[in-house]
């Protein structure tokens, strides 16, 4: 019987926490508050299973900071701001630093997601559009590409594993596929309409560990897993399962674990974790209809709507949470 | 500035004083649960945003248009706008909003919404009250907040 044990409440943010990254390494968490900080989160000592506050990033950005993302080498990590910036952020001399502001939205930044070769940052905002930035050597960070698609406001970019694709999320109920092709980005797919996308806001993504799968979660109160299939020598996302009945309210957050495990946080103040059916995961086979399982549904698990769920990138036992409560938890999953 | 409804019609306030509590209600160690007239004494008060009128007065909100789930802390409040078209309605949803959040203890969900068939865009202003995220967006705008103060500044008489 699978569970999830609660280990520790980490505090501190004084207003809703909004979004978690784990640094690569899995070494430090980031938060992000309506409170307008960025909080470092790092074990006691090595080996401890005791997190504590190692940094505060404030005084910088002017309103909620809304999300953040790291760089791949773990040294830099972005945030993105209701006050229509992105600031980048590295250690010098031991001491975290603002190293340079990505200015261009008109508005509120939604969502910020660095590129697995560290050489672009996508951002998103409510003024519907999706930015590239290319990551110049000397913290040099120069607009490459400016999307228009989306009708809404954009609530979050994803990139694939690869790096090829980088998915955008909408109020407007779609999700879009980017693809570089001839120094420009293209809106290779939309996924989206009645039987296909999601009936309201699409809020979060995440790709299986190969790429292969996505996952997305929405204000329609499900969740919708996808792959990548070949037709007439282009590659299409499909939809493959819709995982509807699990969550009364909408869901805000997803994420899909190193060891297959999909999580998702929701408005109804509950996690849930599903597995996929042991004889569908054998040998993936992206046009079988795959079987996901309830593992556990743990209500409660903050007081308050749940922001963001996201596996610790090393240890899929590990699962960190935030919410409206302004609280950090960290959970241990037994299988 | 050109008012959306220039003559709205005029309401009388009610008298909604509970009469009769019930023994559980007077019983000191059971916890009143929360009711559809508690949520609107607290919104009743709020001022239209283009009348000196409270929403009672040009019927926005009524008792019978809220409900409450106690048990599993949802409340829910329509409201009937006093022109289909009225381009106000986000603002007194969020004013709606924003009074909740600041009088029903954290554990409650608020849904609003504008009564079906009050506007002429029903489900994009619904979408809108029902997204936190532009909801805390739109807080931390001093403009709107100060919009949003004026409606509510009548309900803390």
């Amino acid at each position: 019987m699978s569970q999830l044990t609660h280990l520790q409440t980490l505090s501190g943010h004084t207003d809703r926490a909004w979004n978690l990254a784990w640094s690569p390494s899995g070494e430090t968490l980031a938060s992000c508050s309506g409170d307008k900080t960025v909080r470092l989160w790092t074990r006691r000592s090595p080996g401890s299973e005791e997190w504590v506050c190692d940094a505060i990033l404030e005084e910088s950005q002017t309103r909620t900071i809304r999300c953040c993302s790291w760089a791949p080498g773990g040294r830099q990590l972005a945030t993105a701001s209701f006050d229509a910036t992105t600031a980048i952020w590295e250690v010098q001399g031991g001491v975290w630093e603002q190293v340079a502001t990505l200015e261009g939205h008109e508005n509120e930044v939604k969502g910020v997601a660095w590129s697995p070769s560290g050489c672009i940052i996508a951002t998103c905002s409510r003024d519907k559009s999706v930015w590239l930035w290319e990551a110049l050597p000397g913290n040099e960070y120069e607009c490459m590409d400016v999307k228009q698609g989306h009708s809404q406001d954009v609530k979050a970019v994803v990139w694939h594993p690869e790096g090829e694709i980088l998915v955008s999320c909408s109020y407007d109920d779609s999700m879009k596929l980017w693809r570089e092709s001839d120094d420009e980005w293209i809106c290779e797919q939309t996924l989206s309409g009645p039987g296909l996308g999601h009936a309201s806001t699409v809020w979060g993504a995440a790709f299986e560990a190969g790429g292969k799968r996505m996952v997305s979660c929405s204000d329609d109160n499900t969740l919708k897993v996808w792959a990548c299939r070949s037709r007439d020598g282009n590659l299409r996302w499909a939809p493959l399962t819709t995982l509807s009945g699990y969550h009364d309210r909408t869901v805000y957050s997803v994420d899909w674990s190193s060891s297959g495990a999909i999580a998702s946080g929701s408005g109804d103040n509950s996690i849930c974790i599903f597995e996929e059916e042991a004889s569908a995961s054998a040998d993936v086979d992206p046009q079988q209809k795959p079987a996901f399982h309830l593992a556990v549904r743990q209500r409660d698990a903050h007081s308050t709507d749940i922001n963001c769920v996201r596996w610790h990138p090393t240890d899929p036992t590990l699962l960190a949470s935030a919410g409206d409560d302004g609280s950090i938890k960290l959970w241990r999953y037994h299988v | 500035m050109d008012l959306i409804n220039p003559s709205p019609q005029v309401f009388e306030r009610k008298d909604t004083d509970r009469k009769a509590r019930t023994k559980q209600e007077l019983a000191e160690d059971v916890r009143d649960p929360i009711d559809a007239l508690e949520i609107f004494e607290h919104v009743r008060d709020l001022t239209d945003p283009e009348h000196p009128y409270t929403l009672e007065q040009l019927k926005v909100v009524s008792e019978d248009a809220i409900t409450v789930k106690d048990d599993e802390g949802i409340v829910s409040v329509l409201f009937t706008p006093t022109v289909q078209h009225c381009s106000m309605a986000t603002l007194i949803g969020l004013s709606l909003r924003v009074k909740l959040m600041q009088t029903l203890p954290s554990r409650f969900k608020v849904d609003i919404a504008v009564a079906p068939g009050s506007h002429s865009t029903e489900a994009a202003v619904n979408k809108q009250l029902n997204d936190k995220e532009r909801v805390a967006a739109a807080l931390e705008n001093p403009n709107l907040l100060e919009m949003v103060n004026n409606c509510l500044a009548g309900s803390y008489r």
